[in-house]
Formats: C-alpha cells, structure tokens, sequence
C-alpha cells in the first residue's frame, strides 16, 4: 500500500457526442492529455464526469479506456459511488479487476444517518477489497453529512489502506480538523482539496487538489501546485486569484459550463446530459471572453 | 487617512456589581498592550458589545482612549440593528478619537444585499474614519456580505479600508480579496479567527483576535510566522489555536472570561442573559492538549 498522492490530480469529463452516447474516442484523447500536461494523478467519474447521469455498464466501460489510457504513466483512481451501494461495491470490484489503482468513495447519497454509519460503510467498502481506499467529504452537497477528524483517525486506525480524503469542504476548519487526526496516524495520508484551492489548503499541510479547469488551464494548475509547494506565496496567489476566478465561472451549471470552455479551447468533448443543460452559444460566448480577459487563451494550450 | 490592521486584539469586557469594572479595564487594556497588540478593538462581541446600552459603549470607548493615551491606536465597533443608530455610534468614535470603525451586518434583520451596501455606506460616512466590515455569517443567521457588494461600498465609499472575516469559506475569501483589490489594490483583508494560516496565505496581512485574552503568546507567535510565510512553523501553533478556537467557539464569551480567569486575571461574570462559564473540565482539558499553552502569560504582568 504504497501509493502517495500529491500535487493537481485530474479527473476528466466524461465525453458525449451528439447523441449523448459515451465517445470513448475522445475520452481516450482527453485523458491523455491530462497525463501529457502534468496531472500527477487521474480520478473518473467525479460527478464533473456526470457520473449520476451514466449507468453502471457504461461507467465500467469508460473506467476500462481511462485505465488503458493511463497505461500506468500516473495512477488511476475510480470513484465507485452510486445511489445504490450495491451498485458501489460492484463497480469497486470491477476497478479492481480492470487494474485501477485506487478507489475512492463519498459517504452515501440521500439518506440521513449518524456518523456511525459512515464508519461502518467505510469499513466495509476498505476491507471488502485490496485497493487503496480515497475518502470523499462533501458537506455542502450531502447536507452536513460529512467526516469528523476523530472519524477519519477511527478510520485510519482501522483501515490500512485507507490513504487519502477528497475534502470539499472549503472551509479551513474544517479542513484543519481532518488533517490534524490524520498525519500523526498516518504521515503520507493525502489530504486533497474538492477543486483547486491549494493555496489555503497547502499550506495548512495539504497534499494537492482535484481539479476542475485542468482540461482548460493545465500550465496554471501545475503553476499554481508548484509555487505552493516551493513557497513562492506571492506567485501562488496570482495563480490562485485566477484559478478562483475560474472556479466561480465553471460552478456555474457544472459541468455544462466547463465542457462549453473546452470547446473555446479546441478540445470538443460534446453536450451534457439532462437533467444538466448544455451550455448554449451565448454561454460559450461569454465564457470566451472571460477566458480572454483571465489571459487563460494565450498561455495555455489550444487542441490536443 | 489610512490604518494598517496589523495584530489587534479585542478585549474582555470586565462586570463588577453589574456594572463596568473601569479599574480592572484599565488593567486588561495594560495587558493587551504588553502582550504586543499593535491595536486594540472595543467593545467587539467578545467585549460584550451587544449587552452594552449606548451611553455605556460611548463612555467605555472614552475612558478606553483615555487611558490608552495613544500607545496603540483604538478601533471602535460600532454594530448596530438600526442603520442611523450605527451611524451616531460611528460619528461619537470619531469625536472621541477613535483610529478605525469595524461593523458588522445588522443584528436581527436580514435585509438585500443593496441594503447593507447603504448600511455601512451610511455608518461609513457618518464615522468619516477608515472603516473595516466584519464578515461573520454564522453569527449573523448566515447573513454574507457579497463580493459584488464589497465592490459597490468600495464605489460609494472612500474611506471603506477593508474586510474582517471570520467565514473561514476559502471560495468567499479568495473571491473577496480578488474583486476588492481589481478596484482597491490596497483593500485589506483581515481574519476575524485564528484561523491564520489559510487566511494569510490567501492574502490577509491583519488578524482581529479574541483568543488573545488567554493565549496572546500564542496568537502574535502565529500571527508573526504567518506573516513570514513560514507556515510549517506556524503550523504547530495553528494546531493549538484550532483547539482553544474549537473550546471558545461552543462556550463564547462566558468561556474566554472563565479562561482568562483561570490566567489569574478575573473580569467577572458575563451579562445576562449569557451565564456564567460552569464547565471547567473542558476548559482544562483543551488548556492541556493545546500544548504551546503553558507558557502563556499568567496574572496581569
């Protein structure tokens, strides 16, 4: 259990084409371009990737390109969560199977339940298979269901493969509490922001982050990961402001709004499924001019 | 007509007989100073601020003045419900020789957006001073002062210095400290909690605190490695600060008083209706595990 996660790591969009169907041709490009411009490490389907919106056959069949595509160069993680836990631990087994090199879970959909149920879901999910296990606290999208750190330390002293927290919270307390359970038990224990808000989670002894504008901006996440680590603060924080700012642009109708940013880019990856919209032409316009205006067209890469 | 917010401290407020302890003031206002407050802030919620009547908080800003005689420069708070009861507020710190005024949302109301732009545009002009508003939604029912926001007071008003935040919400942070500064390149953005690491590394240079009544050692450690930009040092000491924080939040202002009591320095009992801090365990043992505590300052040295 050795994988040790850090830096901006990529969790890729799922793409369609005009039918809505999976482009498997597309995904297969767009992973490998995420992997050719710096992420350290690819994670699919977050729900950037509309993973509600796909069944479970296609969800195994894309996870089979996107670990084909890796071909080992960086590891791969699956997100496994569905609504139904059953279906959580099939596709679990499934990544397993297929070679993935991790898996990574948020605590479960809809229900209200106490913490102890977390606890007892985590265990499970961690000792029915052998892959590492990533952690997902999402408190603002789950309503206030979330990790506590004295869960996360229960936790860690449970499961040895359990390596690393998605935490979306962003909120430094929040954030804090996990990672001061965490490090004392577990020292490589990844604590990864939602998206990339590095600077305030890097320096509270943050690992790195999920990304959101990486199939955008890859020269900015990997700018913006490298002068953190490295403590040039005041480079970090002009590639924090915009990276936010961006963030504040795709949010907006995620991930409607960033596939629509990709096709500015040269990079296609088609509609979004309903109940999600598409981004319209004027939507595209508009997100044309922020990126102009954020200077994110002339120092990032066009096409794949 | 500038102020840096640097460190500034924001003190108890000390009850004897059910009045102010004007004497033992004198004596917190002292301490605050010797423990390298570079500002004071009075009377903030920590100051009880909110149980004070209005000639009560003019008379405790004068005597505060007074008695400070300029060794730091003293920032008035001057949140209110009503807008022009504010504003008078603001228009007596200014008079009475106040260095700064710090506001909040109004209390109760949660009025649009374009009505707290007029709120603090209204209490802003009245006070005429450098003017500084505190952000704090989870004291104020979740009531946030927008970026757009912050960007129209910066329009409408030429003194608005800067933000006080205690959200801890990095998307609201970065987006404040982003927009305010395309219109103000010197707005300032302060933390409102010892939160400070985070906060300095997206951009705050000042830290408003109310810890430092029973941790100041501890608080200008942190403040001063933030400041440095060294954050693995200042990471130990953000571990304590997130333990007294995490104690002080659940118990407020009875808590920080029972803390500074058991320092050997007695402010008295809170006003009603907050009551009086009866759980002394939780207080040792936070004491305990925030381990940098020992060294903190005992008595009113």
């Amino acid at each position: 259990m050795t994988l040790v996660l850090k830096g901006v790591m990529q969790s890729p969009v799922t793409p369609l084409k005009a039918d809505f169907s999976p482009d498997y041709g597309t995904f297969e490009k767009l992973v490998d371009f995420h992997v050719r411009t710096g992420a350290t490490a690819i994670s699919w389907p977050h729900h950037k990737a509309e993973s509600h919106n796909l069944t479970i056959a296609e969800r195994k069949a894309l996870a089979e390109v996107a670990i084909k595509a890796v071909a080992k160069r960086v590891p791969i993680s699956i997100h496994v969560s569905a609504l139904a836990l059953e279906d959580t631990f099939d596709l679990a087994r499934h990544a397993q199977d297929k070679g993935a090199d991790a898996i990574i879970a948020i605590t479960p959909y809809f229900w209200k339940y106490p913490p102890e149920a977390i606890y007892d879901y985590f265990v499970t999910l961690g000792t029915s298979f052998d892959l590492p296990l990533i952690a997902y606290n999402s408190p603002s999208y789950l309503d206030g269901i979330e990790f506590t750190g004295e869960l996360t330390a229960r936790l860690i002293q449970r499961l040895p493969n359990f390596i690393g927290m998605k935490e979306a919270s962003f909120n430094s307390e929040k954030y804090f509490e996990i990672l001061r359970a965490a490090l004392p038990l577990r020292q490589n224990f990844a604590m990864i922001a939602g998206v990339e808000y590095l600077l305030p989670s890097i320096s509270l002894g943050g690992a790195g982050s999920y990304s959101s504008a990486g199939a955008i901006c890859p020269n900015l996440c990997v700018e913006l990961y490298e002068s953190c680590a490295s403590g040039q603060w005041d480079r970090a924080r002009a590639a924090q402001y915009k990276l936010s700012q961006l963030w504040q642009l795709f949010r907006d109708q995620y991930p409607s709004s960033l596939k629509g940013g990709c096709v500015i880019m040269g990079r296609p990856v088609g509609p979004t499924r309903p109940p999600l919209p598409t981004a319209s032409p004027e939507r595209i316009k508009f997100i044309e001019k922020r990126l102009a205006e954020l200077g994110i067209l002339d120092s990032e890469p066009h096409g794949w | 007509m500038t102020f840096t917010f640097g460190l500034v401290h924001a003190p108890l407020t000390p009850f004897a007989g059910g009045r102010i302890d004007t004497r033992t003031y004198g004596k917190v206002l002292d301490f605050h100073i010797a423990q390298g407050a570079e500002a004071l802030a009075l009377p903030m919620h920590a100051g009880e601020s909110v149980s004070l009547t209005a000639v009560e908080r003019q008379d405790l800003l004068a005597f505060a003045i007074r008695h400070v005689a300029g060794r730091v420069p003293v920032i008035a708070h001057v949140s209110e419900a009503g807008t022009a009861i504010a504003a008078s507020l603001a228009a007596h710190a200014k008079a009475a020789g106040a260095a700064a005024l710090i506001a909040s949302v109004p209390y109760y109301w949660t009025p649009p957006q374009h009505m707290l732009v007029e709120h603090f545009a209204a209490i802003g002009s009245a006070g005429g001073l450098p003017f500084f508003v505190l952000n704090t939604p989870s004291e104020m029912a979740d009531v946030e002062f927008a970026g757009k926001s912050v960007v129209e007071l910066i329009g409408k008003l030429p003194n608005f210095a800067g933000l006080i935040d205690t959200s801890l919400d990095w998307q609201y942070m970065i987006e404040v400290v982003t927009v305010a500064r395309a219109e103000r390149p010197d707005f300032q953005f302060v933390s409102g909690t010892e939160y400070m690491i985070s906060a300095s590394a997206i951009g705050a240079t000042g830290l408003l605190s109310p810890l430092a009544s029973i941790a100041p050692r501890l608080v200008s450690n942190l403040y001063r490695a933030c400041r440095a930009e060294d954050y693995g040092a200042a990471r130990p000491m953000q571990e304590d600060a997130a333990i007294l924080f995490r104690l002080m939040r659940d118990a407020g202002v009875p808590g920080l008083k029972a803390g500074a009591a058991a320092q050997g320095r007695d402010c008295g009992d809170p006003r009603a209706p907050l009551a009086a801090w009866r759980d002394g365990g939780a207080l040792q043992t936070a004491m305990a595990q925030a381990r940098s505590f020992a060294a903190e300052p005992r008595g009113w040295a």
